[in-house]
């Protein structure tokens, strides 16, 4: 039995680093959880339910910001959360060596993508397709760092939206929020500017999530007792994250997480080829 | 408002970004609300749990009950008057769970009524469609 105060300690560090990346608390938690002896489905299912609680928190506040571009949010969520069920579905009925290594191979490729990616200043898309244009992705926010007003258009919405049941699918498997990916589609698929892509994703995660709960709650894999104290440490984390992140460059946040990313993902390919 | 204007692409102008902003503050509060409540159930019933016996860890599981049943069972733990620190736990994490859920049909009864934004309206409402499907599994 994992003691309270290790589960607090160690949730409060993963919100917060999830909410500064826009990964959700999971990618930290599940490492982390399963490090101090909690078998990985429960890992996942108590992570599930916390990444509601750090999505939640975190959008709410970017919402108001005026950042979030809430149509591109709820058009993308239609396919997520198909993804997340069926995911979360494969997790009950899998063996656990696999999800240890299916968990290493998402963070390691999620660090090289972002990795290769990390020269780039973001960029508008050069032309916008008709039907992204008719699903009214336009959006424009203040950015404190740059100190002007961005305007942005996402576009390849027919691309992006099917990419996003795999980002879905890969959060209801593993029981994170597959922020990370989500970014990536609307980085480089969707042409969004990273702080919309952070944010916007951030509002996917929490419906996505909740879909993926909801399977591992009729499996019988959530313990309100343990669950409890990771909301909350996972919660109050996010919450000193987002009051962080805000403040700070594209840049420096990119950073931060391709380190998190590296360390974690070797560490999961590790004692998933161990066994 | 006709069926087939409602799928023509729809010009931005002012009123937009304001029923935009205005969205923005409701999805805003219906997060933060719902995140705060069941923050404070949580925190209450390991508050309790500790003054009452010492110990902060619970043990206890929902042997596979979906969320209609888990709202079931807690309300009707709630009215026979059993109102125990486990029963604050399980209602906070009831709330974190029904958050999203709401924040989805509050925003498909925005886009249908003040945005009357078909489009919207049917994109939110198969998410609610969905995630309904899905809290009512077994």
């Amino acid at each position: 039995m994992v003691s309270f105060w290790v589960l607090l300690l160690i949730s409060l560090v993963a919100g917060f680093i999830g909410a500064m990346s826009g990964m959700g608390g999971g990618v930290v938690l599940i490492p982390a959880l399963t490090l101090v002896g909690m078998d990985i489905k429960h890992a996942i299912a108590i992570s599930i339910v916390s990444v509601i609680a750090t999505s939640s928190g975190s959008a709410s506040a970017y919402v108001r910001d005026h950042i979030t571009n809430l149509k591109v949010g709820m058009f993308l969520e239609m396919f997520t959360i198909l993804g997340a069920l069926t995911g979360a579905a494969i997790t009950i009925i899998s063996s656990r060596r696999p999800l240890f290594l299916i968990f290493a191979f998402v963070l390691l490729a999620t660090w090289l993508a972002l990795f290769l990616q990390s020269k780039e200043e973001w960029r508008p898309l050069a032309k916008v397709d008709r039907f992204s244009r008719w699903l009214e992705l336009r959006g424009s926010y203040y950015d404190e760092a740059q100190k002007q007003q961005i305007v942005y258009e996402g576009g390849r919405a027919y691309f992006g939206g099917p990419l996003m049941f795999g980002a879905g699918l890969i959060a209801g498997l593993l029981g994170i929020g597959a922020g990370a990916l989500k970014v990536l589609i609307h980085d480089l698929v969707m042409g969004l500017p990273p702080k919309v892509s952070t944010t916007t994703s951030n509002l996917i995660i929490g419906v996505t999530a909740l879909a993926g709960t909801s399977v591992y709650l009729a499996a019988g894999y959530i313990d309100p007792g343990l669950a409890a104290p990771v909301i909350l440490g996972v919660g109050a984390g996010a919450f000193i994250g987002t009051k962080v992140l805000v403040r700070l460059t594209n840049m420096a946040v990119r950073r931060f997480f391709l380190v998190v990313l590296l360390i974690l993902g070797v560490e999961m390919l590790i004692r998933g080829i161990r066994g | 408002m006709n069926l087939k204007a409602c799928f023509l692409e729809q010009k931005e102008g002012a009123r937009d970004q304001l029923l935009q902003a205005r969205m923005e503050m409701m999805v805003g509060y219906v997060l933060q609300a719902g995140v705060v409540v069941s923050g404070l159930l949580l925190a209450a019933g390991l508050l309790w749990r500790f003054i009452a016996t010492g110990h902060l860890g619970f043990d206890f599981t929902l042997s596979g009950m979906n969320l209609y049943e888990f709202l079931v069972h807690d309300v009707h733990t709630a009215f026979s008057g059993a109102a125990r620190p486990r029963l604050l736990i399980s209602l906070g994490i009831l709330v974190l769970l029904i958050t999203p859920y709401v924040r989805v049909l509050s925003s498909m009864v925005y886009f249908a009524v003040v945005e009357r934004n078909c489009k919207y309206t049917l994109f939110t409402g198969f998410v609610f469609a969905v995630l309904t499907y899905s809290l009512f599994l077994r």
